[in-house]
């Protein structure tokens, strides 16, 4: 159909010039109908895009009291000002709804040619409503918006079902799609695209309740440069920075070099959190995944850093390595051998699975297991048939018969409030979001970080380890002095992820907020300074309070699982966080943002 | 002393770890970009590249080149950015 225009409350008079199509498409996927509703420029201003831009038009929407997986709950996609742009990592969108793993605001992240198809589709954001009355693709082709049958592509993988629409719609589409999981409702499905997954927290689960599958964008439309070419040679510059040593890392070993990193710290969770050392995590670094394997380096759309480190497996195709799905799929379930981890790994992606929160759900169960609480013998630490039996399960919920998958499909909090024993202290997790791999004992800037978190547990809202890992803390022993340093990072990731650019640019730029200014006035001809660029973090953030206090947020959920609270680390007796310090430092937390006092 | 390198400073040294005499961190760094000519984008005279950080005994993270060092000191070279 083609899509009107509708005022919808807003002023249409202030439209943005340049950055912006000025618009939200908002489809209700039940009817069928879509409508373009402008977004006036004192909006995008407060919020961007990306992050911001999606909290605000799910606050807009009511969507912190619905049922998240309800027809009428809205899941926001979110493009940016820089979307489109030659600007290294831009090309990013965010997927935004309340979670359904959580209950909270969720925002996730992807990347690449999917926000620039999206964006060219003349809107700043996509916002879906309803349920469609079958399993259905969204085309949004140009102007157009049309639902198509996708029965077809039930049960099958992202890539597949990307693969085949892109076959079947023809050249310029730009897919993204769920897999198994997020048609059957696991609690933590993705969203993937072209290999890549807005991860965290459920979204997957979300479009899967709406009955779509997977949503494809064609577009034509460009959105003005205020200073063309300024923003050309900002652009070149910043992409010849981006090359040089913050970035090394990322470029030779990718993230998972963090593996040796933080074991040799104490800090990389194993075993369900319950050491900060693994002695086989050698077998899982790049310089051993590497010396088997023949690997390739891959970039998102736009992006000269190349981040991407993809291994042969066998027969099997390629897997993209990660940090975080290494230690979630590995140390955590104590898996030391690397063809069942990045087998682990690659079936996620194929079924549409968070990385993080399979493996920290699935480690929770093989500690209760170990604990006589849970009577699945073969559910093993160690064991990586285990592992990839366990993860199969999950992809299958709803199968008859699939008790266990049921239960690990609905994540860490709600399965111990199954297996009781009080297992819930021992459930990594924080809001129902499974804890990254940063052992908050030997890590507690970023326990504060994930204690507060909006969307629970989160290591790419809080960038806290940040301080950890410097001279500003000690890392085992933080003050009230290390809150400012979390509030910094926090602030930091909410407008990294509105303007949005990819958090590994932190390194390569020196005067952040002054760059960040500089780009979006390029972008938009807005006279936005630095410190206004402070104050649109800080009110992202709390857009984000705002929606989780709608939800039903009480403090007692600022906090961590009790296992943190009342035992060292056994390999570091150092590495130890008491109720009291951690109770203390989310107190000043709060004070410092300014927000009413809290009593735990 | 010993020196452990990880990360991008290991794959640049060649080496996991070394034995190295030194007083300050910053005597350390110099004999290192001195001995081992690949770290020489690592370091600046004696000090770090801020893409990267030294730790000291897996316990405080060091930047000063003054710095005291003892002979069973453990010095951890790393890159900065921890992030995953």
């Amino acid at each position: 159909m083609n899509v009107p225009t509708a005022a919808r409350g807003w002023q249409v008079t202030d439209l943005p010039h340049f950055g912006y199509h000025g618009c939200y498409l908002r489809i209700d996927v039940s009817s069928g109908f879509a409508e373009r509703v402008p977004l006036p420029e004192t909006v995008l201003r407060q919020f961007i895009g990306g992050s911001g831009l999606g909290v605000r038009l799910l606050l807009d929407e009511g969507a912190a009291q619905m049922d998240p997986l309800s027809p009428e709950a809205p899941l926001v996609f979110a493009f940016s000002p820089l979307v489109g742009s030659p600007l290294t990592t831009s090309a990013k969108f965010a997927v935004v709804s309340k979670s359904p793993l959580t209950g909270r605001i969720n925002d996730s992240l992807a990347s690449s040619g999917f926000a620039i198809a999206g964006k060219a589709c003349g809107c700043d954001a996509i916002v879906i409503v309803g349920r469609a009355p079958e399993l259905s693709a969204l085309i949004i082709d140009d102007g157009d918006v049309r639902l198509e049958p996708a029965a077809e592509y039930r049960g099958a993988t992202c890539r597949e079902t990307e693969a085949g629409l892109k076959a079947r719609l023809g050249a310029g589409f730009r897919v993204a799609s769920i897999g198994p999981a997020g048609e059957r409702a696991v609690r933590y499905a993705t969203i993937s695209h072209d290999g890549r997954h807005a991860g965290r927290g459920g979204s997957g689960a979300v479009l899967g309740a709406k009955n779509i599958k997977a949503i494809a964008v064609r577009g034509t439309q460009r959105a003005d440069w205020a200073n063309p070419r300024e923003l050309t040679a900002l652009s070149k510059a910043l992409s010849k920075r981006s090359l040089g040593p913050a970035t090394a890392k990322y470029r030779e070993l990718g993230t998972a070099t963090n593996l040796v990193t933080f074991n040799r710290f104490g800090a990389l969770p194993t075993r369900n959190f319950q050491s900060g050392t693994f002695n086989e995590a050698a077998n899982l670094s790049p310089e051993q995944l590497s010396a088997t394997r023949s690997k390739t380096r891959e970039s998102c759309v736009t992006c000269t850093i190349g981040c991407e480190h993809i291994y042969t497996l066998g027969g099997k195709g390629g897997v993209r390595v990660e940090y975080e799905s290494l230690f979630a799929l590995g140390s955590l379930c104590g898996v030391g051998d690397a063809d069942a981890v990045l087998r682990a790994s690659q079936r996620c992606d194929e079924l549409g699975l968070d990385t993080i929160s399979t493996g920290g759900t699935i480690a929770f169960a093989m500690e209760c297991v170990e604990r006589g609480w849970l009577s699945e013998p073969w559910l093993k630490f160690g064991d990586g048939d285990a592992l990839l039996r366990a993860i199969e399960l999950i992809g299958s919920r709803h199968v008859p018969g699939n008790a266990l998958g049921n239960l690990l499909a609905e994540g860490s909090r709600r399965a111990a409030d199954e297996i009781g024993h009080n297992s819930i202290a021992i459930a990594p997790q924080v809001k129902g979001l499974e804890i990254p791999g940063y052992e908050p004992r030997a890590l507690q800037t970023m326990a504060l970080g994930f204690a507060v978190g909006a969307r629970g547990a989160d290591h790419n809202r809080s960038g806290a380890y940040e301080v950890d890992f410097s001279d500003k803390v000690d890392r085992r022993h933080v003050t009230l002095d290390a809150v400012r340093h979390a509030i910094d990072t926090e602030d930091k990731a909410a407008l990294m992820d509105s303007l949005i650019i990819c958090k590994f640019l932190r390194g390569v730029l020196v005067d952040f907020h002054a760059e960040a200014a500089e780009m979006l006035r390029n972008v938009t001809g807005w006279d936005v300074s630095a410190d206004e660029l402070r104050e649109t973090a800080r009110r992202i953030v709390s857009a984000k309070r705002q929606f989780n206090l709608l939800a039903g947020w009480t403090p007692a959920e600022d906090t961590l699982p009790e296992r943190f609270l009342n035992t060292p680390l056994p390999n570091d007796p150092e590495a130890s966080l008491s109720r009291e310090r951690l109770d203390a430092l989310v107190a000043e937390y709060h004070r410092q943002r300014g927000w009413e006092p809290v009593h735990q | 002393m010993h020196v452990e390198f990880l990360g991008v400073p290991r794959q640049r040294a060649g080496v996991s770890d070394l034995e190295i005499h030194a007083n300050t961190l910053g005597h350390l760094l110099g004999t290192l970009a001195a001995q081992i000519p690949s770290l020489g984008d690592l370091i600046s005279v004696d000090r770090l590249n801020s893409s990267f950080i030294a730790n000291l005994n897996g316990d405080r993270f060091v930047s000063d080149p003054e710095t005291p060092l003892g002979e069973h000191d453990r010095v951890l070279i790393l890159s900065a950015d921890a992030g995953g």
